[in-house]
């Protein structure tokens, strides 16, 4: 069980508001993912996090999709459930 | 959970991928944590290693012959050390080499992704040996310098989030089975 109560994305501020949209676009889903929610729980934190995410996280020498690959191998590797 | 539902919504969809990933995770994982723990030296880089235990002077003809096999696979002038400590038992040698061989070969996924995820499995677990062996895998098989620095920025982004994750114990939300 989760150790702290997670925001809502209504209680986020609402600059963050738009990026959890944009975030449930990124990844075709139609909720805010946890993760999104707690990074941006502290959006100094967040908000500098978020963008080098994107930008290693978009197509380059290496697709999104391999990306996604690599990021599943180190949450094996990690034993990460979430 | 989140990643492979992610890289199934990017187009990877076919599950044949994702056992491929895992086959690559545990062979690497395995052979990282043997070299590791004995202490094996990187074959490519310098290293003040000293193994823990002696490798096998010779090996018997069956075992001397997949070493060769071994060593052409990874396009060397010597099988690995992690290879040679496995020979001194050719039965086992055999069976793990050709798990190992097949794991890595071109199939859905090509041979030097699956390096860029071996080097990812070396990096989130510290192996040196792994490190360095994957590193020039990788690169010998094509790995660019731009594609290095993706690599090394996307195992640093998610050794971040899967420790925030764990820490905070967030539970899963993402249907790892969800497809394009």
């Amino acid at each position: 069980m989760e150790i702290v109560r997670l925001r809502e994305p209504h209680e986020l501020e609402p600059e963050d508001q738009k990026f959890c949209e944009a975030t449930k676009s990124w990844f075709h889903v139609d909720f805010v993912p946890k993760m999104s929610r707690v990074l941006l729980t502290l959006p100094a934190f967040g908000r500098p996090y978020g963008r080098a995410s994107r930008r290693a996280m978009s197509d380059g020498a290496l697709s999104r999709g391999q990306k996604e690959l690599i990021a599943t191998m180190v949450s094996a590797i990690n034993v990460c459930e979430y | 959970m989140a990643h492979a539902a992610a890289g199934k919504l990017q187009g990877f969809s076919d599950d044949q991928i994702w056992y491929e990933l895992a086959y690559v995770a545990g062979v690497t994982h395995a052979l990282n944590a043997v070299a590791d723990g004995l202490g094996l030296p990187p074959e490519f880089s310098p290293s003040s290693r000293t193994p823990l235990i002696g490798l096998p002077e010779s090996v018997r003809p069956e075992a001397a012959g997949l070493l060769d096999e071994v060593a052409a696979f990874y396009a060397m002038d010597h099988p690995p050390a992690v290879f040679r400590w496995m020979a001194r038992d050719p039965g086992f040698f055999q069976g793990y080499w050709g798990a190992t061989r097949e794991a890595f070969v071109d199939r859905k996924l090509d041979r030097p992704m699956k390096e860029s995820l071996a080097l990812a499995a070396s990096l989130t677990a510290k192996s040196e040996y792994g490190v360095d062996f994957h590193l020039r895998e990788a690169r010998r098989l094509g790995l660019s310098e731009q594609g290095l620095t993706e690599t090394v920025e996307v195992v640093q982004l998610f050794n971040t989030v899967t420790k925030i994750a764990d820490a905070l114990q967030l539970e899963p939300d993402f249907d790892p089975r969800a497809s394009a």
